[in-house]
């Protein structure tokens, strides 16, 4: 009497196997895109007074507000069902065959890659338990201690780089950043490598500074050819554009007159002020004021919007707001891990004695990098010239005999500016570096006493559907507070 | 040979309408018109007439050549004729019944009418809980029979039209909790079957009788019978019309002390009138003139009467004609029903046209057919959104701040159609905008056919095979128009769904009666059923117009499209056996067999059986003679059931449309677009009920008690809940531990006046059911089923606790209960979720009035629901706003706080008025501040009714005619919301228990005319 059903139980428009290489793609795509405005902007950016708006609701990161909505969540939120669950399914589809060892190294690198975004904002998550509901029925996935979670994913990276062999098969074009290039992947382990072992400089010095060795050893990207990006579609889905540029327009800065912000966002007085000091040419890349319906990049008109603002102001309309032909650019890469940034995380090695260059050069390397990177946003917009770079350089000096405080205050400022726009990488730079010195605001009734966060919040539905693991993990690392320190942060 | 005469009530020589005359052996039959004549042509004058009236006792006449035939039939004490209709469509003799079926006549709907004909349930029958949404006219309801049985499966019963089922889906899914935009409920199933061509409805309490209809059946069964032609001469004509006009029920109780404004001041330039748009924060209100949003002055003076102004007075014109005629051997009745609904809702419509034939024939000695064929046309314009701010047009209506005419945000657009935003954020829509320039069309082209023809083998053996199809095709285009603020670029989003339905069922049965010797009778039957319900969808959902104001999905900038086909069966068999002795014990045994083709070849088959027995005490023992009827009954059955949704054993993949730069995209296959983790090895689930009765009458019928008690345990039942997203996925499917409902049924009836011009009859049912949420899965102690916008609530289903707590926060206190405050931000501790209430009421009553005094009567029915608590967020906006009395305190030189800081020192501090209002938007993280008491009582109904004289209606050739006033609504006898009404549900999903700006109940008064020819 069961005649036919299991082929009436087929779905018609899904397949019953895994094409690991689109899914791949897709996990690639997924971890890049994953609330940029919300996090990136509000959460990161605004915490780091590099954005700020008037309004209450989105001041999550401007004031320290949380009237309403999901900012501090959706990074989690989002994050598991798609890159991260993406990203699991291709290592369980190439795990078990031995020829496809290099699909399996370059996903369990960008593994890495978008489990270490999750823990850098809420310190303890699930990581070992963590996409493991199809596969094992595991529905209160515990979370694992970020001092934990940073030791699993060194490792990984470790092993992912040994495990390459050039004589086997790769992604190919499915993947969108070095379309198989095993070289080019080993580059951004271990660049990535560097990245995690500088994190833990405060809280577990000397395994930083062994991870860091081994990174530099085993080389990373210090060429700009090298660098890590996606590039995007101007036109298309949603998925196809850039989603840094998509979200600022699509929440903020669509009307494009510099007055009806939909959320009230502009560029932070802070980070126009650091850039008009330092007469950095990136200014005129990054920012540019609303004259009528054109977009004014003059360097005299630029300043920023003070964090903190509680009423919409008068002159609201003359503050700087990102540029339409770079940062909102919709078919402009995404950089994922650049020379800038590795540069500037091996000057700072050298600065603590982990790295044998030297530190000015690998600076002045990393900052010529950081302004060549708009180039790759847009190819004229973007584009500064070597003089005045150095003209940069020359007022902007690296203090080669200053104290090893001033050394690391430059490049922490500097990695603030260059990260600009990856805000969820600034951000953890800026927690863990503590440069620039940045004075909060503490408007009435904000939910920090006046503090800048140092950490996002876990969603209430972990508190929901997954009490137990998560009141663990609250119970460890302190109340599920922006002010609570995570653990590589810990002062 | 034509027969006529007169029917009267033997004891009190009254006249009977209503009584049905039929010749024996043949189709020809009428019935009697309001004075008690009837009139019917005969095949022979040697016929014989078998006469039939509820109440009475029946009677067969030989006609014996006589024209003119007075008969007066004699009351039946022990109602020995009631006459009911079961599973199948199988009449059987109330008293013969195992379980409780309560069966309420077509004629109770038609005149105080709902357009949904399950909202009007509400309140009459014990243990059926049925609740109308505050959705509009064409929206869906929600009846759930003995408690919710599933923890959030479907609880709805299934509902069946002459013996076929008949699908209840709602096009596009339920509204959710905390959903946006359009997010309306786009109506049911049974909405769309009209109250005109009802003859009766029975419903189906428990599995004991609904176990034939195996596993949708495990909620109850609602049978509807629908009026059948009747053999006379001519054309009959039957005319109903009703007039509804309906306002807006509740207003809310805010404060009007203190106007718009923030920190005690209020605006003085347009900028801030616009960001302060929904603060009333400002200073005491003195009339004086300031700049309101609009740039103009206004006085600074309360505006009580926004949701006056903004809603319009709704209607409803229902229109319904009937015909009916037949001869010997065909008969026939068509109906055209037409319902014109104009929303409360500025610009929101709704339509429903239905067009009915029943047709029945003998088509030889042992044939006969009978078939239905009904056609609706269903179109709605702008059904109303609920839940959170954006597109949602009740929001603004409520929330704008008290000292601002809701009408200045008219006409909601400026000169190039862009939103006139109100207040600081984008995603609190401006109400006139929403109203104005959203579009939210759906049509709804349904059929339902059905076929049943049987044929006599012998005169005690019979097959019948029945085949119906209820198909719709559906198609809803909403358009959030360009300039909407709070979309990308303020270009708008599309959202098309093209939904194709059917639901085809095909039974053949074999019956068989006998009777062994005198005392003991048999009656049998075997059948199949074979159910195909399929599912061709696709979902259009766009964003971003390219061409401004151009409402074409081809004028998208980026632009998805979603299938969703899927085609289910459930096979079964099944065997029923009667046994009744003498009229005094009856016993019944069932038994079904399922497979189901959405669960894996291992586990798709389940077995389940049922038994119940009744007697009747009265008949077999002498009892005192007050006791007119006494019988108690008995039954246990089983229901197995599996998931609805095929795909959901293996996990797929997908492709992800178009690629991303030449490259292709795969994903996980989503459900509801989210993942789900799919579950290879479901098992069908099942639903075990007993059910123990009582029946009495006293004193010569006058009064009548039935009581109830039943048990019904749930196990393995299959739940879709929400995990931690860090699993990967959004939902998984489980086989779930335990569920126990367990409750009592009462129904009184009485008759306590009963003269020649006075008649009262009262009617009382009270039900109360106990829930428990026995075990869930390994692992699981608890599920959510939804949470609410903020997260600042949720419901769920944990172990130990009825079904649908409240979960939330509180105020962390000290054990002297004083509140502990965080000393840096000075706000209090926010307690650990914890659960906070009930939120489905375990207690329901409903009580009917009927005075009759000559010509007229009067209905009155009152009911009411106990026990359960209401989330509301609206309350929380209003708070967070400055809207509520609660948020008063402080307003002239601070407010005092004081508690214990987390060391235990004593804390005190004074927030000031510039800081008052991120205090009271503070609150929003104690869920327990906006929790309320969801009971109870409502004037539900009252109809005033005129039957016209015959004396009248003669001359005119008129048979029939009625007029009635008709309230629906009228009162609210007790509640404790102060803002709400308690029955503000806006979805008839599972998350019973918020309160969310939907539209505000209405209360209704019309007028209904009946006209027969």
């Amino acid at each position: 009497c069961d005649k036919g059903f299991e082929q009436m139980n087929i779905n018609p428009d899904a397949s019953s196997t895994i094409t690991p290489a689109y899914v791949f793609t897709k996990a690639q795509l997924d971890a890049l895109n994953n609330s940029y405005y919300s996090t990136g902007v509000l959460a990161s950016g605004g915490s780091i007074q590099h954005f700020a708006t008037y309004k209450d609701v989105p001041a999550i990161g401007d004031k320290y507000y949380f009237q309403q909505g999901t900012y501090p969540y959706d990074f989690f939120q989002n994050g598991y069902p798609n890159a991260v669950n993406e990203i699991s399914e291709v290592i369980r589809a190439v795990s078990t065959d031995a020829s496809q060892v290099n699909l399996l190294s370059a996903a369990r690198i960008w593994r890495v890659y978008t489990m270490h975004r999750i823990t850098d904002l809420y310190g303890d998550i699930p990581y070992s338990d963590a996409a493991k509901g199809y596969t094992q029925n595991l529905f209160t996935p515990k979370y694992d201690t970020q001092q934990a979670i940073y030791a699993d994913m060194l490792n990984e990276l470790d092993q992912s780089v040994q495990a390459f062999d050039a004589t086997k098969t790769t992604f190919g074009t499915a993947d969108l950043i070095y379309g198989g290039n095993i070289d080019r992947w080993k580059k951004f382990a271990n660049s990535l490598m560097l990245r995690l072992a500088m994190r833990m400089t405060k809280a577990d010095p000397t395994s930083a500074q062994t991870w860091a060795k081994k990174a530099i050893a085993g080389g990373v990207i210090t060429q700009d050819s090298d660098l890590a990006k996606i590039n995007y579609l101007a036109s298309g889905q949603d998925i196809n554009k850039n989603p840094y540029a998509l979200s600022m327009r699509n929440s903020d800065y669509s009307p494009g007159n510099g007055n009806d912000n939909i959320e009230g966002g502009k560029l932070a007085r802070t980070f126009i002020d650091v850039l008009k000091n330092s007469a950095d040419p990136r200014l005129n890349v990054i920012a540019v004021v609303w004259n009528g319906s054109t977009a004014d990049t003059t360097t005299s008109l630029q300043r920023g919007m003070p964090n903190g603002l509680l009423v919409k102001p008068a002159d609201f309309k003359t503050y700087s707001e990102p540029n339409p032909v770079t940062v909102l650019k919709l078919d402009a890469p995404v950089l994922v891990m650049t020379a800038a940034e590795v540069n500037l995380l091996l000057a700072e090695a050298a600065v603590r004695g982990w790295y044998s260059g030297d530190a000015a050069t690998a600076y002045n390397t990393g900052v010529r990098s950081a302004m060549a990177n708009w180039a790759q946003i847009n190819a004229t917009a973007g584009s500064i010239s070597t003089a005045k770079v150095n003209a940069y350089l020359t007022k902007n000096p690296f203090p080669t005999s200053g104290s090893t405080d001033a050394k690391l205050a430059q490049i922490g400022s500097q990695l603030w500016v260059t990260l600009f726009p990856d805000e969820q990488e600034a951000f953890a730079s800026w927690r863990r570096t503590g440069y620039p010195a940045l004075t909060p605001v503490n408007v009435t009734g904000n939910i920090t006493g006046g503090v800048i966060p140092r950490r996002l919040l876990y969603p209430p539905t972990e508190e929901s559907v997954n009490n137990t693991q998560y009141s663990a993990a609250v119970a460890r690392q302190g109340a599920n507070l922006l002010t609570t320190r995570i653990w590589w942060d810990k002062q | 040979q034509t027969l006529t005469g007169k029917v009267t009530n033997g004891a009190d020589n009254t006249t009977l309408p209503g009584v049905t005359i039929v010749e024996k052996g043949s189709t020809k039959g009428t019935v009697t018109d309001s004075d008690g004549n009837y009139s019917l042509r005969l095949s022979s004058p040697q016929a014989t007439v078998v006469l039939s009236y509820i109440g009475f006792v029946g009677q067969e006449i030989a006609v014996g050549g006589r024209s003119v035939l007075n008969v007066a039939l004699k009351e039946d004490q022990t109602q020995l004729n009631e006459v009911v209709v079961t599973a199948l469509g199988i009449t059987k003799d109330k008293k013969a019944l195992a379980y409780s079926v309560t069966e309420v006549k077509g004629s109770d709907f038609t005149q105080a009418r709902e357009t949904n004909v399950a909202n009007a349930l509400s309140g009459k029958i014990a243990g059926v809980n049925a609740s109308g949404l505050s959705t509009g006219a064409g929206g869906s309801s929600r009846v759930i029979i003995r408690g919710n049985g599933s923890l959030n499966g479907n609880n709805q019963p299934l509902y069946v039209i002459n013996g076929m089922p008949i699908d209840n889906t709602t096009p596009g899914g339920s509204p959710t909790t905390n959903g946006s935009g359009l997010n309306v409920d786009r109506g049911d199933g049974i909405g769309g079957i009209n109250p005109d061509d009802i003859e009766s409805i029975s419903v189906l309490k428990g599995g004991t009788a609904a176990a034939l209809y195996g596993s949708r059946a495990a909620n109850g069964v609602i049978l509807i019978t629908t009026k059948k032609g009747r053999a006379q001469k001519g054309i009959g004509i039957d005319y109903n019309s009703t007039l509804m006009f309906d306002t807006p029920a509740v207003f809310p109780d805010f404060q009007y002390e203190y106007g718009q404004g923030d920190g005690g001041v209020k605006p003085t330039t347009q900028a801030q009138a616009t960001n302060w748009g929904r603060r009333s924060w400002g200073t005491r209100m003195d009339g004086q003139p300031y700049v309101a949003f609009d740039g103009l002055e206004h006085p600074y003076s309360p505006q009580r009467n926004n949701i006056k102004n903004f809603y319009q007075t709704g209607s409803t014109f229902t229109n319904t004609v009937a015909l009916n005629g037949g001869s010997e051997n065909i008969n026939f009745r068509f109906s055209l029903a037409n319902v014109d609904n104009k929303s409360i809702l500025p610009n929101s419509k709704f339509n429903r046209k239905i067009a009915n034939l029943n047709v029945n024939a003998i088509l030889s000695k042992r044939l006969s057919l009978e078939t239905v064929a009904q056609y609706n046309l269903e179109q709605a314009t702008n059904r109303p959104s609920a839940g959170d701010a954006p597109g949602n047009p009740n929001w603004a209506v409520y929330m704008v701040a008290n000292t601002v005419d809701i009408r200045q945000l008219s006409p909601g657009y400026d000169a190039n159609g862009r939103e006139t935003q109100w207040n600081e954020t984008p995603y609190a829509s401006n109400s006139y905008f929403v109203v104005n320039r959203f579009q939210n069309n759906d049509t709804k082209n349904r059929f339902i056919g059905q076929a049943n023809l049987k044929f006599n083998i012998l005169d005690n053996l019979y097959v019948r095979g029945s085949v119906s199809r209820d198909f719709y095709n559906f198609r809803s285009v909403g358009v959030i128009p360009t300039g909407t603020v709070y979309t990308a670029n303020a270009a708008g989003e599309y959202h098309e769904i093209n939904s194709s339905v059917s639901e085809t069922n095909s039974l053949l049965t074999v019956n068989y009666d006998a009777k062994f010797g005198k005392n003991l009778s048999l009656n049998a039957f075997v059948g199949g059923n074979k159910r195909i319900y399929s599912v061709n969808d696709t979902y259009i959902d766009g964003t971003q117009f390219i061409i401004p104001f151009f409402y074409s999905y081809t004028n998208l900038s980026s632009l998805t499209t979603r299938p969703v086909n899927q085609k289910t069966a459930t096979n079964s068999i099944f065997a029923s056996a009667d046994l009744d002795y003498k009229g005094i014990a009856f016993l019944t045994v069932t038994g079904r067999q399922d497979w189901f083709s959405t669960l894996s070849p291992q586990n798709n088959s389940i077995f389940y059986p049922s038994i119940g027995g009744s007697f009747v005490l009265s008949q077999a023992a002498q009892l005192p003679a007050w006791i007119s009827f006494a019988k108690v009954r008995a039954s246990g059955a089983q229901v197995g059931g599996a998931t609805p949704d095929p795909y959901i054993l293996n996990q797929t993949y997908s492709m992800v449309q178009g690629g991303h730069d030449g490259r292709p995209l795969q994903q996980v296959t989503q459900s509801n677009g989210v993942n789900l983790v799919t579950n290879s090895s479901l098992r069908p689930l099942t639903s075990t009920t007993y059910e123990l009765g009582l029946d009495m009458k006293f004193f010569r019928n006058r009064l009548g008690l039935d009581l109830t008690y039943y048990n019904r345990k749930t196990t393995d039942d299959i739940v879709r809940t929400s995990v931690s997203r860090a699993t990967g996925y959004q939902d998984v499917l489980l086989n779930i531990g335990q569920v126990n409902n367990s409750g009592i049924e009462m129904l009184i009836t009485g008759n306590p006046v009963k003269t020649r011009n006075f008649n009262w009859n009262v009617s009382y049912n009270l039900a109360y059911n106990k829930n428990e949420v026995v075990k869930l899965a390994d692992g699981l102690n608890t599920i959510e089923v939804a949470s609410s916008v903020g997260s600042w609530a949720f419901i769920h289903n944990a172990v130990g606790r009825p079904y649908g707590v409240i979960k939330g926060y509180t105020m962390v206190r000290d054990a002297n209960n004083n509140v502990v405050y965080n000393t840096s931000t000075g706000y209090p501790q926010r307690s650990a979720l914890t659960e906070l209430g009930q939120g489905v009421p375990p207690l329901t009553m409903g009580l009917s009035n009927t005075f009759t005094y000559k010509n007229f009567s009067l209905d009155v029915l009152i009911d009411g629901k106990f026990g359960n608590k209401i989330f509301s967020t609206m309350d929380v906006y209003a708070t967070r706003f400055g809207l509520q009395k609660s948020t008063l305190p402080g307003r002239e030189s601070g407010l005092p706080v004081s508690g214990v800081t987390p060391e235990g020192t004593p804390y005190s501090a004074t927030i000031p008025v510039s800081g008052l209002r991120l205090y009271y938007d503070n609150l929003k993280n104690y869920t327990d501040l906006f929790l309320y008491d969801g009971s109870f009582v409502k004037l539900r109904q009252v109809v005033l009714n005129y039957n016209v004289p015959a004396g009248v209606l003669k001359p005119l050739r008129i048979q029939g005619a009625s007029i009635s006033l008709v309230a629906r609504n009228p009162l609210i006898l007790f509640r404790n919301t102060d803002n709400f009404d308690p029955e503000s549900s806006y979805t008839n999903s599972n998350a019973q228990g918020f309160e969310a700006f939907s539209l505000p109940r209405t209360r209704s008064m019309g007028v209904n005319l009946m006209v027969k020819f």
